[in-house]
C-alpha cells in the first residue's frame, strides 16, 4: 500500500480530535509501550476492511471518565470506565474512515471491551503496510494504538 | 415551553455527557428520558410524551437508523423530530438517514455547542428561548 504514511497521518489526526474533544485529553507520540490493562475494539467494513485495538492504563482511563463527565475519582465506576474506552474507540473509527473516504459508507460494529492486563500493545503484530502501532503518553498515562487493514 | 427530550444510546457515559450539555445549554427541558437501545426507546415513547429525540445510530438490538424506520410507520411518533449521533460522517450515511426522517446530524467528536445549535434548530426554538416556525425547505437545513 503506497500511502502508508498517509494512513498513519488521518489516523493519529483522528486519535487527537477524539481525546482533545470529548476527553480533555492531550496526547503525544512515544516509542514507549507498557503492560496495558485494558483494551477496547472495533472492525470496520466497507471498500476497507480492518480492525482498530486501543489499549489503555487503568489511570488514564479513569482520567477520561472525570474530563468526559466532570466527576471526581468517586464517581469513576468500572461501567463508565468500560463504556468510556468503547466510545473512544468507536469514535477514533468513525472519525479515521471518514478523514480516510467521506465519500464511502463504512459499517463499524459494536466496540468490544476487554480487561487484559499484562498485554503489550506491540507484542502481536509487526508494523507493515498493513499494519500500524502507535503509541502516546499524557501525564504519565499511556495509550496504545493499533490497526490492522486487511 | 419546556420540552420532553428522549436520549438513546448504548453508552451510559454518552447519555450523561448529551444530558448534562442539554441541560448547561439553557434549552428548555423538562424531562429528560433515557434509552439504552431502539427498542427500548420504544418502550419509552409508549408511555411518555417525547419532543424531540437525540439518537446515537451504531447501537445493539435496534440500531438508530432501524428506530428511524419504526418511528415513521406509527402514526403517533411519526412527527417526533430525531437528530442522530454519529461516528460516521459519509455524505451517503447522511442522506440515508434523512430519507429514512432524520431532522439533524451530530458527528461525534462532538463540542457541546454543536449539540445546542442542532436542537434549537430543529425543535424551532431560537437560543433565547423563544419558539419560532421552521419555514427551511429541506435544502436549506444544514445536514
Amino acid at each position: 500500500m503506497g500511502n502508508t504514511k498517509k494512513i498513519q497521518e488521518l489516523l493519529m489526526s483522528a486519535i487527537f480530535e477524539v481525546f482533545e474533544k470529548m476527553f480533555f485529553v492531550f496526547l503525544e507520540p512515544v516509542d514507549e509501550d507498557v503492560k496495558y490493562e485494558m483494551i477496547a475494539s472495533i472492525n470496520f467494513t466497507g471498500s476497507m476492511k480492518g480492525n482498530i485495538d486501543v489499549f489503555f492504563t487503568r489511570d488514564l482511563a479513569g482520567a477520561m471518565v472525570q474530563n468526559m463527565l466532570g466527576v471526581d475519582e468517586s464517581g469513576v465506576t468500572q461501567k463508565l470506565i468500560e463504556d468510556c474506552v468503547k466510545e473512544a474507540v468507536n469514535m477514533i473509527g468513525g472519525n479515521f474512515l471518514q478523514k480516510y473516504d467521506s465519500s464511502k459508507v463504512f459499517d463499524l460494529s459494536i466496540p468490544v471491551f476487554k480487561n487484559e492486563a499484562g498485554m503489550f500493545a506491540a507484542q502481536e503484530i509487526a508494523v507493515s503496510d498493513n499494519a500500524w502501532n502507535l503509541s502516546f503518553e499524557s501525564n504519565e498515562s499511556l495509550l496504545g494504538v493499533k490497526m490492522r487493514i486487511s | 415551553m419546556s420540552f420532553n427530550v428522549l436520549i438513546v444510546d448504548d453508552s451510559s457515559a454518552m447519555r450523561a455527557v448529551i444530558k448534562k450539555i442539554v441541560t448547561i445549554s439553557g434549552f428548555q427541558m423538562d424531562q429528560c428520558l433515557q434509552a439504552g437501545n431502539g427498542r427500548e426507546a420504544m418502550e419509552v415513547l409508549s408511555k411518555n410524551w417525547i419532543d424531540v429525540i437525540i439518537s446515537d445510530i451504531n447501537m445493539p438490538e435496534v440500531n438508530g437508523l432501524e428506530l428511524l424506520d419504526q418511528l415513521k410507520k406509527n402514526e403517533t411518533l411519526k412527527e417526533i423530530p430525531v437528530i442522530l449521533i454519529t461516528t460516521e460522517g459519509s455524505s451517503e450515511r447522511m442522506q440515508e438517514a434523512f430519507n429514512r426522517g432524520a431532522k439533524g446530524f451530530i458527528k461525534k467528536p462532538f463540542l457541546p455547542e454543536d449539540i445546542k445549535k442542532i436542537l434549537h434548530q430543529v425543535i424551532g426554538v431560537s437560543e433565547n428561548g423563544e419558539y419560532k416556525e421552521d419555514t427551511r425547505t429541506a435544502d436549506e437545513c444544514d445536514f
